[in-house]
């Protein structure tokens, strides 16, 4: 997303970051004016081959695969479809799936525009430190965050110790394992997607109009109705969209967080094929959901445009940005602060938690702990169940990156490089695995892998991981080409170089930010999969995430709270890394 | 419309602001303005007009002295009920509404009714001339017809005083030209208080009744623009404003401005008051004559002479005598 800060931004549909100000990526023509020669138009085909290749192979195929069950075997049935409307249980699931959805992007929204304001009128060393606030949980792997919001919220966890340590409550109250739960975890995982394009579009708001506002009578209140409002109205429905798009496939948030009132159709897909082994059925409700999903992906490019998924309010600005002024803030904008520094604490605070919890000696959490010590660190070295899933963890995400780097580097390349009437359709279909919902490509792997014996083996898990996190690089590096100048590559071959070698001295060192951003959108795409992993792994090939997953499902010891303080780091690392080459870049 | 308004006098009285950087944006501003007269500020970039401007209008506050419309200190008087109408430098028109909601925004404020509101933003845009083009969108306009748009915005509140930020800045010369002509009628015709900032010194004199010529957040001197021009209180306004010679003042105590056309050269320097020995540096050519440069005694002169007159035709570096009329030179306070 484009905010004025540099961007950084954690794998999801609408998060890798576009140059600031670069518009469209999208049927750009790489040369302008220039007709592409047909050795350089093979080039570019040949480029793209290898990513159509494995997005043919690897979620093309088991998608079609997978969604065809649903129709029946052999000849073309509806009665899959027919029970999911006349059974009231998969009809009220549905609506559970919509509710949810419908009421996360409402929270988001609703609490957005607080934080929105509030990183849009303070100083600049304070707005830093929101952006931060903003920036890390969304980094920050969602199993990570749940199983936060868990330790949090639980019947003795530490919210209820603290209402009841100060009298406000009796006994425990539910947070967690019912509607309030749910909707906490998914605001909290969801909630950047409409701060981040708020932000910068009160960045984009024109001060001035403002103020023309209030010069012509309006108050604080009528000023924001009927000018704040409808200029930031197409940032937030934006990001809304891209929650409503996210939370609708949503699967670890609602099955860790939620009751059994709470099911949303993810879980009944998955408890299809691994409890009811009924495909057939998992296909419907596969197939419903990629068409929602799919009917609101293209809404959302009518509307907005493909690059607006990457890049955030695109409005151009004149004018100085909005602002606080010397005259202060009025009542209600006083309460907005107030708000939004209450959002950003719930922004923060799984994160906050985590760390010194991870640094308690008891083997019963404890919230802040009676000593600190690296014992459930030292724990998770060296038991080996523990120790084995990080190697291998660490094993599918490189394995991931260097796949994904090289196919979508190769991929970018070579769409400067084809007709431009190719371009956007091309461009549509190879970031599709970024919206598609993760169960269904899961399920989908799943199916085509077990009859090859791929399921099991990191090699089915890094195949699956790099049909998610290519797009990625694809869009990373399409990104950072946009700054190379296509008459360099003519210069250096008019000098005699060959075409390798201007490659290596001219074109990848220009676009190595792009693909050193990809490469750590990649490597955390890997690194955070739990959905993926919960398929296409079994008790001795689980990665990381999963084994968390399945200690969270069960119970929360201090190992898994110290392996969450582990991913925090590494996400803190990569993101200083990502922030680096921002940097470097801008 | 009955825009016939007469404006509020303004009088301003030590006012000083200061963003937090080490000169004060206004470093102690007074200033009085007569109702109904077109007061510019006119100043370099960064000496505080902007800020002056905003500190009027009550966007930001000053932190110290007074602010009086009318009779009133307006201190307390939040923005939107000051009931003063402002042009900015951008035009900020509300992107999503169309030229008439626009105009209209001001009177919706004030809770007029919908028929009155229609009949007063018609009237309005045919004060700009823009008839016919309330259903457009801002975007849909040209950068003139824009500031008109602004202008009508501005007016149709019937503000007690009007500012306005270097509206004609982002527009080409001729646009300018014309505007400055459609906003001089204007203003006589409705009457309002209007204060307007420029650093474009040739529509300053065109507009202005009275001139504040400001410099690191204090206005130097104040006055009509025959005052300013030929009255500088200093050399910094003798020189801000038009050109002017400066020269060693005949008591020896001092200088003394003197306007290039005023300058006399060659021949006519024999009959002078004052006559100093200069020399030839350069004759342009500027159609309506010519544009003599020349030293005396090291520092530079101007002069502008008629077509025929004989000093354009020497040679650079031919001595050339200097003159002026004792009238004529402007004593320079410091
Ligand atoms: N929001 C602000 N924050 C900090 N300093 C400011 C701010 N606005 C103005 N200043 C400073 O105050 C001084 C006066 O600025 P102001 O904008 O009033 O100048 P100006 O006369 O309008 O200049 P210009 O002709 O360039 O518009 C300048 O030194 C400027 O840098
Ligand atoms: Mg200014």
């Amino acid at each position: 997303m484009a905010i004025p800060e540099p961007p950084p931004a954690r794998p999801s549909p609408a998060a890798v970051p576009a140059v600031a100000g670069v518009p469209a990526f999208a049927g750009i023509p790489a040369v302008a004016g220039m007709p592409v020669r047909p050795a350089r138009r093979l080039g570019g085909w040949l480029g793209l081959l290898p990513m159509a290749v494995l997005l043919t192979a690897a979620f093309a195929v088991p998608v079609v695969s997978l969604l065809r069950l649903g129709f029946g075997d052999g000849g073309l049935s509806f009665e899959h479809f027919r029970r999911i409307a006349e059974v009231p249980l998969y009809r009220s699931i549905l609506a559970t799936t919509l509710t949810i959805s419908a009421l996360t992007t409402l929270l988001c929204v609703v609490l957005s525009y607080p934080v929105a304001y509030l990183m849009a009128t303070v100083g600049p060393r304070l707005r830093a430190v929101l952006v931060v606030v903003v920036l890390l949980p969304f980094w920050t792997s969602s199993l990570v965050r749940t199983t936060a919001w868990i330790v949090i919220l639980q019947g003795n966890g530490i919210l209820n110790k603290l209402l009841m340590g100060v009298g406000l409550t009796s006994e425990p109250v539910a947070f967690v394992y019912n509607l309030s739960g749910v909707l906490i975890g998914m605001t909290h995982v969801l909630m950047p997607f409409v701060v981040l394009p708020l932000y910068a579009a009160l960045r984009a708001l024109d001060l001035s109009t403002v103020q023309a506002a209030e010069g012509l009578g309006a108050g604080p209140a009528t000023v924001f109705v009927r000018v704040v409002l409808p200029l930031t109205a197409p940032g937030a429905v934006a990001g809304a969209t891209i929650v409503f798009m996210n939370a609708i496939g949503f699967y670890i948030t609602p099955a860790l967080m939620g009751g059994p009132a709470q099911t949303m159709i993810s879980q009944v897909i998955a408890d299809n094929v691994n409890r009811e082994l009924n495909w057939g059925f998992a296909a419907a409700l596969s197939t419903m959901l990629l068409g929602a999903t799919l009917v609101i992906f293209m809404l959302f490019q009518r509307a907005f445009g493909l690059e607006r998924l990457f890049s955030g309010a695109g409005t151009a600005r004149s004018g100085e940005p909005f602002r606080l002024t010397s005259r202060g803030r009025s009542a209600g904008g006083v309460l907005t602060v107030v708000f939004g520094l209450l959002v950003a604490v719930f922004l923060i605070a799984p994160i906050l938690v985590v760390f010194p919890m991870s640094l308690g000696s008891s083997p019963f959490l404890s919230f802040p702990p009676y000593d600190y010590s690296l014992r459930w660190y030292v724990n998770f070295f060296e038991t080996s169940k523990w120790f084995n899933a990080l190697i291998r963890s660490l094993q599918v995400a490189g394995l991931t990156v260097a796949g994904a780097v090289v196919l979508g580097t190769a991929a970018a390349i070579g769409l400067g490089r084809i007709p431009a009437r190719w371009r956007t359709a091309i461009e549509t279909l190879f970031v599709l695995p970024m919206i598609v919902p993760v169960i269904i490509l899961a399920v989908g792997l799943y199916y085509l892998f077990a009859p090859t014996g791929l399921v099991g083996t990191i090699w089915g898990l890094a195949i699956g991981h790099t049909v998610l996190a290519a797009p990625y690089v694809f869009v990373t590096v399409r990104a950072s080409l946009k700054s190379f100048d296509p008459s360099l590559e003519l210069a250096a071959l008019g000098l005699g170089a060959s075409w390798a070698t201007m490659a290596r001295r001219i074109l990848v060192p220009t676009i190595l930010p792009g693909i050193l951003a990809g490469a750590v959108f990649a490597f955390i795409t890997s690194f955070d999969d739990v959905v993926l992993a919960l398929f296409l792994t079994n008790i001795r090939t689980r990665t990381l995430p999963k084994l968390m997953y399945e200690g969270v499902a069960h119970e929360i010891d201090p190992t898994i709270i110290a392996a969450a303080g582990l991913i925090i780091l590494v996400t803190i690392l990569l993101m200083l890394v990502n922030l680096l080459v921002t940097r470097r870049r801008a | 419309m009955s825009l016939t308004q007469t404006g509020k006098p303004v009088a301003l009285r030590g006012l000083v602001k200061s963003y937090g950087g080490a000169a004060p944006a206004l470093a102690g501003i007074d200033l009085d303005i007569e109702a109904g007269s077109f007061c510019t500020l006119l100043g370099a970039s960064g000496s505080g007009k902007t800020t002056l401007l905003k500190t009027i209008a009550g966007f930001e506050t000053p932190d110290r002295g007074e602010i009086r419309i009318g009779s009133r200190d307006i201190a307390p008087v939040p923005v939107a009920r000051r009931n003063i109408g402002m042009v900015f430098q951008n035009y900020a028109l509300f992107p999503h509404l169309t030229v008439a909601r626009n105009v209209a925004f001001g009177l919706e404020m004030r809770k007029l009714k919908r028929a009155e509101i229609a009949r007063r933003v018609e009237a309005a845009l045919a004060l700009v001339s823009l008839d016919g083009f309330g259903g457009r969108s801002p975007r849909e306009l040209s950068g003139g017809q824009q500031q008109r748009v602004a202008l009508a915005r501005a007016l149709v509140i019937e503000p007690d005083i009007l500012l306005m930020d270097e509206p004609l800045g982002a527009l080409d010369k001729n646009l300018r030209q014309a505007i400055q002509v459609q906003l001089r009628d204007l203003h006589r015709r409705i009457g309002a208080t209007i204060v307007y900032v420029t650093h474009d010194q040739e529509e300053a004199l065109f507009l202005s009744d009275r001139i504040a010529l400001m410099d690191k957040g204090l206005i130097v001197q104040v006055g009509t623009p025959q005052e300013l021009y030929f009255r500088p209180a200093n050399r910094f306004v003798a020189t801000f404003l038009g050109e002017c010679n400066l020269l060693p003042a005949p008591s020896g105590r001092g200088e003394i401005g003197l306007r290039p056309e005023k300058t006399l050269v060659g021949g006519k320097a024999a009959a002078a008051d004052i006559r100093l020995d200069g020399t030839l540096v350069s004759a342009v050519f500027t159609g309506t004559g010519y544009r003599i440069a020349a030293t005396v005694s090291g520092r530079p002169v101007t002069a502008l002479v008629a077509n025929d007159d004989p000093a354009a035709m020497l040679a650079p570096g031919s001595a050339l005598p200097i003159g002026y009329m004792i009238g004529h030179a402007m004593a320079l306070g410091d």
